[in-house]
């Protein structure tokens, strides 16, 4: 204890050192895993390899985009995965049509989810995780209501979409980047953003100071269904079938460790997206690492939850001060 | 905040709803499936429901405690364990329901949609419905005391498909009829040997963690390698956790880690077919890379004929025949298999083409 008490005299910035880490750990933990890559895997360093874990990664990051909104506001959205279901059936569905026309039935599915759940918790004062787990249950029901069993997808510009890239960068991977520029841009620069953030921070205080609460949430919980919807189409694309019993599950979850690990506080009242991004690579690296390595898939799991302890950890320090 | 603006939201959020839903649900229009409906039961593949070398101890109905009757005339109960949402789950159902009404049988059935809480309750509704026989599909093995007794006390013949469930076979229940999971391993190690020429790396990807299918196509796999070609390599060994996603991720991590990979054995089409995704997605040629997969679905035969895809090696659904051969024997007093073996068959670029409409 008395080391400890002197340790804190002697090096007076270790609360600096500590947010520092909350701050900009994410991308010390992705340096050294990118590093351990270059030395320790072969075949890593090859563009084939980077564009493999950017299509990867891209539905992941898509949905972690939406939830580092809900989680902004100190809410958090458990809906996702069972939105990229619905959104896999209803492409599915409407393909016939054409691709775009699929397109925005699936995003339509999205914002409907989106809008209950936006709902249920603004107007109804449900609590974000009961309601979105609500709907995490039945909008998987609904999917596999509207499509019973996995189909196959043949339509060709699917298949571009999901396998194709322009100037060596696979369109799923610019998708996501774009929509991560975009979100960030919203949550930086816009009177939106500042609202997200205020009712995060304390929703009655919000309130109190006239901003449009229900209206934001509302909005915060669409954005996220149609990112998940989003990222549901995409994989559609990418996997050439549909197939709503496995797509999607445990996707919050994903989506949640990514945010967290990039150093968004579950309390709310502040998103970062640039590190919601670092996070979510820094998982799937963590993923291909040990898959490339052939270690037991228990590993990985284990390999997560080491990492999310310690994001959590650092964000407890930073509580403390 | 202004009351009436609030109501108008209100009034815009359920009018958006609504219409949503309709949308998403009405005026559908799906991509033109031009693959024919799979074949559920054709008589032309009768032999092949016959069971394999039994062997094993038998059971007859003196042994168990219930009464002769005559089969025709008696209801049947079958509850199935998942919904009928993949092939498996879909050709096993159609196949008992051909089987009850080519034979004139009352049927009742019932879906657990995977919730075993609701096996245990549909099975004990079956029995007050009038079930005299039972047909289980279970979704788990333990956790079958209740229905058991209950079928007991009213001297309930069952048989378990599928999956076995853990009691005393001929006390408990009467016969399990069921795949081979580690002879199915075993011959997928024989068509991969065939394939590579016994020599090279490969990899596996593995089903879900702890499934028993899983440990088993896994064993008989890896001891037949071991045994007949010293000279194959297993460098890989992931989960694709019986998923077409997974297996398709795993794989395209797979042949970017190991370029010189010769062949794949996926414990599951769907993985299989997720292999092949990652093999397109990578741009190598069709039998590049092998692959052998198990179960025997339309779109696994279908990818030997278009040369992706080695062999296949079948995971027979169709109990239907099978499991109402052995009621009927054992109805009229004749003892039967406790542990009964379905035959699975398999397809390779022999009669991919040719037998395709018997895949599921």
């Amino acid at each position: 204890m008395t080391e400890l008490a002197l340790d804190n005299r002697t090096l007076p910035d270790r609360s600096t050192v500590v947010g520092w880490l909350q701050n900009y750990g994410v991308y010390l933990g992705l340096a050294v895993l990118l590093l351990f890559n270059v030395f320790f895997t072969d075949h890593f360093v090859s563009g084939e390899n980077f564009r493999t874990q950017a299509v990867q990664v891209s539905p992941v990051l898509i949905v972690a985009l939406g939830m580092a909104l809900a989680i902004g506001t100190e809410g958090i959205d458990l809906s996702v995965g069972a939105v990229m279901a619905l959104a896999t059936s209803v492409t599915s569905l409407y393909l016939g049509y054409g691709p775009w026309l699929a397109l925005v039935a699936a995003l339509i599915g999205g914002a409907v989810i989106g809008l209950a759940g936006g709902s249920l918790i603004a107007f109804v004062g449900v609590q974000p995780i009961v309601a979105t787990l609500a709907l995490m249950v039945g909008g998987r029901g609904i999917a596999l209501v509207l499509l019973p069993q996995l189909k196959d997808v043949r339509d060709p510009a699917m298949a571009t979409l999901g396998s194709g890239s322009v100037a060596g960068i696979p369109y799923l991977a610019l998708i996501a980047a774009a929509l991560a520029l975009i979100v960030g841009f919203v949550v930086r620069r816009t009177t939106f953003g500042r609202r997200l953030l205020a009712i995060g921070d304390s929703r009655p205080a919000a309130q109190l100071a006239g901003l449009p609460v229900h209206r934001v949430l509302i909005t915060v919980y669409v954005c996220s269904g149609v990112l998940a919807a989003v990222a549901g189409f995409l994989a559609t694309a990418r996997l050439q079938a549909s197939d709503p019993s496995s797509l999607g599950n445990l996707m919050e979850l994903s989506a949640i460790t990514a945010v967290v690990v990039g150093g968004t506080p579950l309390t709310g009242g502040r998103v970062r997206i640039g590190g919601t991004v670092a996070g979510a690579v820094l998982i799937q690296l963590l993923t291909a690492t040990l898959i490339k390595h052939d270690l037991p898939s228990s590993w990985t799991q284990i390999a997560q939850a080491v990492v999310i302890v310690l994001a959590v950890y650092a964000a407890r320090e930073r509580g403390k001060r | 905040m202004k009351p009436h603006s609030r109501t108008t939201t209100r009034n815009i959020l359920a009018l958006g709803l609504v219409a949503g839903l309709a949308l998403v649900t009405g005026c559908t229009k799906s991509e033109s499936d031009n693959s024919a409906p799979a074949q559920t039961s054709s008589s032309g593949d009768a032999g092949k429901q016959v069971a394999g070398s039994g062997g094993g101890k038998t059971c007859a109905i003196g042994d168990y405690g219930a009464d002769k009757l005559d089969l025709k005339n008696a209801v049947v109960g079958f509850s199935q364990s998942e919904k009928e949402a993949n092939p498996f789950r879909i050709a096993e159902t159609a196949s008992i329901k051909a089987e009850a009404s080519k034979r004139g049988i009352k049927l009742l059935t019932a879906n657990a949609q995977s919730q075993f809480s609701k096996q245990i309750s549909d099975v004990q509704d079956l029995i007050a419905k009038g079930a005299e026989l039972l047909v289980i599909a279970p979704l788990n093995s333990d956790g079958w005391e209740p229905v058991l007794r209950s079928a007991q006390a009213k001297k309930i013949p069952i048989i378990t498909i599928d999956r076995q469930i853990n009691a005393a076979p001929c006390k408990d229940y009467v016969s399990f009829i069921g795949s081979d999971f580690v002879a199915q391993g075993r011959r997928a190690a024989d068509q991969l040997i065939e394939a590579t020429g016994g020599k090279g790396e490969i990899a596996i990807l593995l089903g879900a963690a702890g499934n028993n299918v899983t440990t088993e196509r896994t064993k008989g796999f890896e001891d037949r390698v071991k045994a007949k070609a010293p000279g194959l390599k297993i460098v890989f060994k992931q989960t694709g956790e019986f998923t077409r996603e997974k297996g398709q991720s795993v794989t395209e991590q797979l042949i970017q880690s190991k370029p010189g990979i010769k062949a794949i054995y996926a414990e599951n089409d769907e993985m299989g077919l997720g292999a092949v995704n990652a093999l397109k997605g990578a741009g190598k040629k069709p039998g590049a890379v092998k692959i052998v997969t198990i179960d025997g679905t339309r779109n696994a035969v279908q990818g030997i004929a278009d040369g992706w895809i080695s062999a296949v090696i079948e995971s027979n659904p169709r109990f239907g025949p099978l499991a109402f051969a052995t009621l009927d024997s054992f109805t009229q007093g004749k003892p039967v298999g406790e542990d009964i073996v379905i035959q699975d068959s398999q397809y390779t670029g022999a009669n991919a083409k040719a037998d395709l409409n018997k895949a599921y």
